[in-house]
């Protein structure tokens, strides 16, 4: 049985510079884009998601739109997780 | 502000095959071919694009000519129309002196309009119409004899001619590195061929001058050459005594082995692929050791392709999108060498733990869809094409599937390729897809690409513009009681009285 106590909080995850991902509640590693990194460091730091939209928008060469549209698309994945 | 360039953010699990991001290696970046940008192609031709190197083409059919002209003296190389046979390419053959190899009345015409007199084309094939042999005898090519149809159909045309044809007779020969291909020619292991020769010196007036013995395509053993030359040779002389023929010429085929990699092929091809030295002494000592001593050597005729050409080209395409592909929880790859049990995820989950839900369960593995399809990349059925990207991008690879852009599921161009993460937009290369992708691909769906050759001068040439729509529906023809349209919405907005 899962139970709630078991869900891993996204501060709880360590993360390295080369977006390598640990869970330390199910033992699980994950790789994130630099972007994907980014996004978590970020979201770590309780940034909202316009705020990490406008980071990524100020430092790549990328419409809004495109980022909006990806951001979402890794949220979900995120929570898919349990880790939002 | 310096802007970096976007990758989506994204994320996979970490299973046995990506624990390592270092284990694919690197993928070199091809930004140019023959020294033109990459982009520069794009700009000017769109993608996507076969490029063509004149400079690797001419490379290749003067380094084969040097390694058999070095240890035999009498050596012709014919262009094998089939592998490749855009004018511009084979007009790149010729002026290297090679001849015409054709196995159809279609290349035959092509060989033709090429500038290449008939005498100077080998004219191959397990069927050739009877108006493309009366062609070819009129003009006096070389015709190597399939079967006993094709027999029976030239004797009767020498007895309507009243005249003598020079043929070759094609044999297949067991090498015991492949199934035979007994499609082709007549038995040179168990008498047939030597029977056939006899009988066609006594019953009709077809002279049987040369022995033609193709042994299979993509040979990574040269030793299969060494094989089938002493076949070759033995049969030679075995009809000489015999009173079946006086042979002046053995053509060994061709079926040299490009730089391609095969699906599951082990090794790398620079280390698999024999050099063409490899086949020359396997195919020249083979003549000179059975040959009797005293009697000129025969004229060796080479029809290699493949090896030839494929180099040479490159297909240029474009991501059109990206996605994360949801891989079965065993890990497949393993599986097949009996080691994909269950992944770390499902054994956490029969402890009771492991929040793991979903999509990210199993392993994703990036997933590239391309604006080119497997019918202009028939090849792929049988090899994997390298695929580099063609700027700069982020470091690391990860394994990719890589998709083309037909409607259709099978439409896979690499299971899995050593890709770092691409976006839409970017430009990748694949190499090498210069052998049979020109001649056997299909229109389907979408108009196929232009075609360009750079010449070593890094001119950039058209050698076959990108397809229109009369291309493709010009043969096309519509009855007369369907020529008038009628508009669907107004038969839909009509009533009946």
């Amino acid at each position: 049985m899962t139970g709630e106590t078991d869900l891993t909080r996204l501060e709880d995850l360590m993360l390295n510079e080369r977006g390598f991902v640990f869970d330390p509640n199910t033992g699980e590693s994950y790789q994130v884009s630099g972007t994907g990194l980014l996004c978590l460091r970020a979201l770590q730091r309780g940034a909202s998601i316009d705020e990490v939209v406008a980071q990524l928008v100020t430092s790549h060469d990328v419409e809004r739109i495109t980022v909006r549209c990806d951001v979402d698309a890794f949220l979900w994945d995120l929570k898919q997780l349990g880790w939002l | 502000m310096n802007l970096q360039p976007y990758i989506a953010p994204t994320i996979r699990r970490v299973c046995q095959t990506t624990a390592n991001p270092q284990r694919l290696g690197r993928v070199p970046v091809m930004d140019a071919i023959d020294g033109v940008p990459v982009s520069r192609l794009i700009e000017t031709h769109g993608s996507p694009l076969f490029v063509f190197s004149e400079a690797n083409l001419r490379e290749k059919i003067r380094g084969v000519r040097q390694a058999f002209e070095s240890v035999y003296p009498n050596v012709t190389f014919a262009w094998s129309y089939k592998t490749n046979y855009l004018n511009a390419i084979c007009r790149v053959f010729h002026q290297e002196g090679s001849i015409a190899e054709v196995v159809s009345g279609f290349e035959y015409e092509k060989a033709r309009h090429n500038g290449i007199p008939g005498n100077q084309i080998i004219f191959n094939g397990p069927w050739k119409s009877v108006e493309s042999l009366r062609r070819a005898v009129s003009e006096g090519a070389m015709i190597q004899v399939d079967n006993r149809d094709e027999i029976v159909a030239l004797a009767r045309l020498a007895e309507e001619l009243q005249t003598s044809i020079a043929v070759g007779i094609r044999v297949h020969v067991d090498t015991g590195t492949h199934a035979v291909w007994s499609k082709f020619g007549f038995s040179a292991d168990d008498g047939e061929a030597l029977r056939m020769m006899t009988w066609t010196r006594e019953n009709t007036r077809l002279r049987i001058r040369g022995i033609h013995c193709h042994v299979g395509t993509f040979m990574l053993d040269a030793g299969a050459y060494a094989t089938a030359t002493k076949a070759v040779v033995g049969l030679a002389i075995a009809a000489q005594e015999a009173g079946g023929a006086l042979v002046e010429y053995l053509n060994l085929g061709g079926g040299f082995a490009s730089h391609a990699r095969l699906h599951g092929q082990y090794l790398p091809p620079e280390q698999a692929t024999p050099g063409f030295d490899d086949y020359a002494s396997a195919i020249c000592s083979s003549i000179k050791q059975g040959w009797p001593e005293g009697c000129p050597l025969p004229k060796l005729y080479l029809e290699t392709g493949r090896a030839l050409v494929d180099e040479a080209g490159y297909l240029i395409s474009s991501v059109v999108a990206v996605k994360q592909r949801r891989m079965p929880d065993a890990n497949g790859a393993l599986a097949a060498y009996g080691k994909g049990g269950p992944t770390v995820a499902s054994a956490v989950r029969a402890y009771g733990k492991g929040g793991v839900a979903n999509g990210l369960g199993s392993t994703r593995r990036n997933a590239v869809v391309l604006d080119a399809g497997i019918n202009i990349l028939y090849t792929t059925a049988w090899y994997q094409p390298s695929i580099y990207p063609a700027t700069q991008t982020a470091p690391g690879m990860q394994p990719t599937t890589v998709y083309g852009c037909l409607c259709m599921n099978i439409d896979v161009i690499r299971e899995e390729a050593a890709l770092p993460d691409l976006k839409a937009g970017d430009a990748v290369v694949m190499h090498p897809v210069g052998a049979y992708n020109m001649t056997q691909s299909m229109q389907f769906i979408a108009y196929r690409p232009a075609v360009v050759m750079i010449d070593p001068g890094r001119r950039v040439h058209l050698i076959r513009r990108r397809e229109v729509l009369e291309d493709v529906q010009g043969p096309e023809l519509v009855p007369g009681h369907l020529a008038e349209t009628e508009q669907p919405t107004a038969a839909i907005g009509r009533h009946e009285p």
